[in-house]
């Protein structure tokens, strides 16, 4: 797989959310998966399968503890692909 | 052998523990886990864990678990601790857990099993959390693998009041120098582990179980539930900190020196087909969930799926630790049925882990039996009575079938007078896997165990023709997807807002039709701005949410609005009913109040 940007990531990720979670509202890095967009613990494991699928990476469940927002979450995508490339 | 990461992934399926060996079958006539393990050692019987993949990342055979464990628990000898002593293990599915549980059992330490992080934004709840279960335990030695001691070494640092005297990874367990010693016996009344209940912040429960506790149901499971045979394999995704998992896959099948193959929960949850995948591979006969594992499986299985599996050799499908829904079962069979599934595999039980693990199991072979009530009689008269007439309303409810060989099942009213048949009440256990109580906390064991030695489940249920149906669970415990709530903890978060006085939050939960709870948080509060009350419900809400992985409604009421009993304790009971009444949610199932 070709370089991907953070800011690569973050887009895709925003646009995957939409879908995911059928909200009305717009979904910038600042979003709250909790508040915002009501990420329940099943959503939660839809949400890990679909992006280890899409960025053909493994997300350790520990790390999942620090991430609050969209942007934490693009954060830690980027940083588990950086490590395994 | 003992096969690590670094080894290559393309291990043939050949070197995982055979299911038939020349070992001549013992069924848990063990007086201690340790005795328990020299037999099944003499065998080429094992545990195996996948990867997320299904392929086979490490293979653990009875022997190899025997002679590491003796080796680790020379290494905690050398710590010199007192007989007894507390060892905390977070519980990820890997080798290292069960090898290090075991040396416990060797050196004469109590082992118990700490959860692993699962909730988004959880970090800081979750090391509070292990901080309170350090505390409870008053534990020496707490070990956690690479990815998880980083929280350890937080709970263990910082002003609070535990006892380690050493913190670590398995890996750095194994630098220590093995101490010349000889083990000595352990004897049945003495601690085999401590497990603890549930996710709660603040005093956290450890049921103290017994040798003796441990083997009873052991062989309660493997004879009298399962009737264990030749041939049997057993597949799990149970995590190792569940008391199912715990005992039910991980001690039961050693036992009976059985293999067992092992998908990391987390594995199982992004993907939950790659646990039928195993049972279909390696033909495994036994496998235990709660209904919401089986419900992922129904809702990720595509048709493309259903062809690539057989799952005609799994005799024992068991179900438990949480309320089952017939319907859960039924559109399992029905998606399953494709692959081979056999419906009378279903083995519907009952049970906690303040009895061990088991309480009562079904026959085997007849699937899940269930009988329907009339709802007016079940509300009005708290009576189970069989639905006569067609179009009057009824509520079905699972046979979870009789008590364990040695083991009573009474249904009781509020006063603890024992109750007719059919009639419904609370459940009351006596034989020997109830717990001896729950560890450091006389307050706790004593509103648990009763004169008698009868052990208040908390669950409400009714004995119909010799079998036990559970109708509900206690009150103060919501069960969400699996994962067991304290009504309690989710109250002391909310009061932990400016906003929230004590005793002015109370907690419950609300199922709808199809069986799925959610946790409802009533607050009462003088907050007049719509913009404070919307930042206290996004707040709480989030809390919530970071401690135990679940959205919550949050309803804001005036003072005076939650029910309280002449004593001023307010009712969750009540509180439920009220909202109920106000919100007028169509769908709730009378089922899970009745009692």
């Amino acid at each position: 797989m070709s370089e991907i940007t953070q800011a690569q990531i973050t887009e895709q990720l925003c646009r995957r959310l939409a879908d995911f979670t059928n909200a009305e509202m717009e979904i910038s890095p600042e979003t709250n998966l909790i508040t915002h967009l009501a990420i329940d613990s099943v959503k939660l494991l839809n949400l890990v399968m679909e992006i280890e699928d899409h960025f053909d990476i493994s997300v350790p469940l520990n790390a999942l503890v620090d991430v609050l927002t969209v942007q934490d979450l693009s954060n830690l995508i980027y940083k588990i692909k950086s490590a395994t490339k | 052998m003992l096969k690590t990461d670094s080894q290559p992934s393309n291990i043939d399926l050949d070197s995982a523990t055979p299911t038939l060996h020349l070992l001549s079958q013992r069924r848990a006539d063990f007086t201690t886990l340790v005795e328990a393990l020299e037999y099944a050692a003499q065998g080429d019987t094992g545990y195996n864990f996948y990867d997320a993949k299904g392929r086979l990342r490490a293979v653990l055979t009875y022997r190899e678990l025997r002679a590491r464990a003796q080796a680790t628990a020379k290494r905690l000898s050398g710590l010199g601790l007192a007989r007894g002593s507390r060892v905390a293990l977070v519980a990820d599915t890997t080798p290292e857990f069960i090898e290090i549980f075991f040396a416990c059992r060797y050196a004469g330490l109590v082992p118990f099993a700490m959860p692993v992080p699962v909730n988004l934004g959880s970090h800081a709840i979750y090391v509070r959390q292990l901080q309170g279960m350090l505390e409870s335990s008053q534990a020496s030695v707490a070990v956690a693998g690479l990815d998880f001691v980083g929280f350890l070494e937080e709970a263990a640092s910082g002003e609070n009041d535990n006892a380690l005297k050493w913190c670590g990874t398995p890996a750095q367990l194994n630098l220590l120098p093995e101490a010349n010693v000889t083990f000595a016996a352990n004897s049945p009344e003495e601690t085999a582990y401590l497990q603890f209940t549930s996710g709660s912040t603040r005093a956290p429960r450890g049921v103290v179980i017994t040798e003796r506790a441990l083997m009873s149901n052991l062989r309660g499971i493997v004879c009298n539930g399962l009737k264990v045979r030749q041939g049997d394999r057993c597949a799990s995704w149970l995590p190792f900190y569940h008391d199912m998992g715990l005992v039910g896959l991980v001690l039961a099948p050693l036992a009976a020196q059985l293999s067992v193959d092992y998908l990391a929960t987390r594995d199982f949850a992004v993907r939950p087909l790659q646990w039928l995948r195993l049972i279909s591979r390696n033909r495994c006969t036994i496998a235990f969930s709660q209904p919401f594992g089986l419900k992922l499986c129904t809702l990720r299985a595509r048709e493309s799926d259903l062809k690539e599996l057989d799952l005609s050799c799994w005799r024992a499908a068991g179900v438990g630790a949480e309320m089952i829904r017939v319907d859960t079962l039924k559109s399992f069979a029905a998606k399953f049925s494709a692959a081979g599934f056999d419906e009378r595999a279903f083995l519907p039980c009952y049970g906690l882990a303040e009895s061990t693990l088991a309480v009562s199991f079904p026959a085997l072979d007849q699937g899940a039996q269930s009988l329907c009530v009339d709802t007016k009689t079940l509300v009005e008269k708290k009576m189970a009575v069989r639905v006569q007439a067609d179009g009057r309303k009824f509520n079905e409810f699972v046979n979870c079938g009789r008590p364990l060989s040695g083991h009573v099942v009474k249904i009781v009213d509020e006063d603890g007078q024992e109750l007719p048949h059919m009639m419904v009440g609370s459940v009351w256990v006596r034989g020997d896997s109830v717990m001896d109580g729950y560890f450091n906390n006389p307050a706790e064991t004593t509103r648990a165990i009763k004169p008698g030695g009868w052990l208040d489940t908390g669950d409400i249920g009714f004995v119909f023709e010799g079998d036990l149906y559970i109708t509900g669970r206690r009150t103060d415990v919501i069960i969400v997807n699996g994962r067991n709530i304290r009504a309690q903890d989710v109250e002391e978060l909310a009061e932990q807002q400016p906003e929230v006085r004590s005793r002015e939050a109370s907690a419950f939960g609300v199922s709808d039709r199809d069986g799925s709870t959610i946790v409802v948080l009533v607050i009462e509060t003088r907050l007049a701005s719509a913009d404070d009350r919307q930042s206290l419900i996004n707040r709480l809400q989030q809390m919530i949410y970071m401690a135990f992985g679940v959205n919550c409604l949050v309803e804001l009421v005036p003072p005076h609005t939650l029910p309280r009993t002449s004593s001023g304790k307010l009712s969750r009971f009540a509180a439920r009913q009220g909202f109920l009444h106000r919100t007028n949610i169509e769908n709730l199932t009378a089922a899970s109040t009745v009692g």
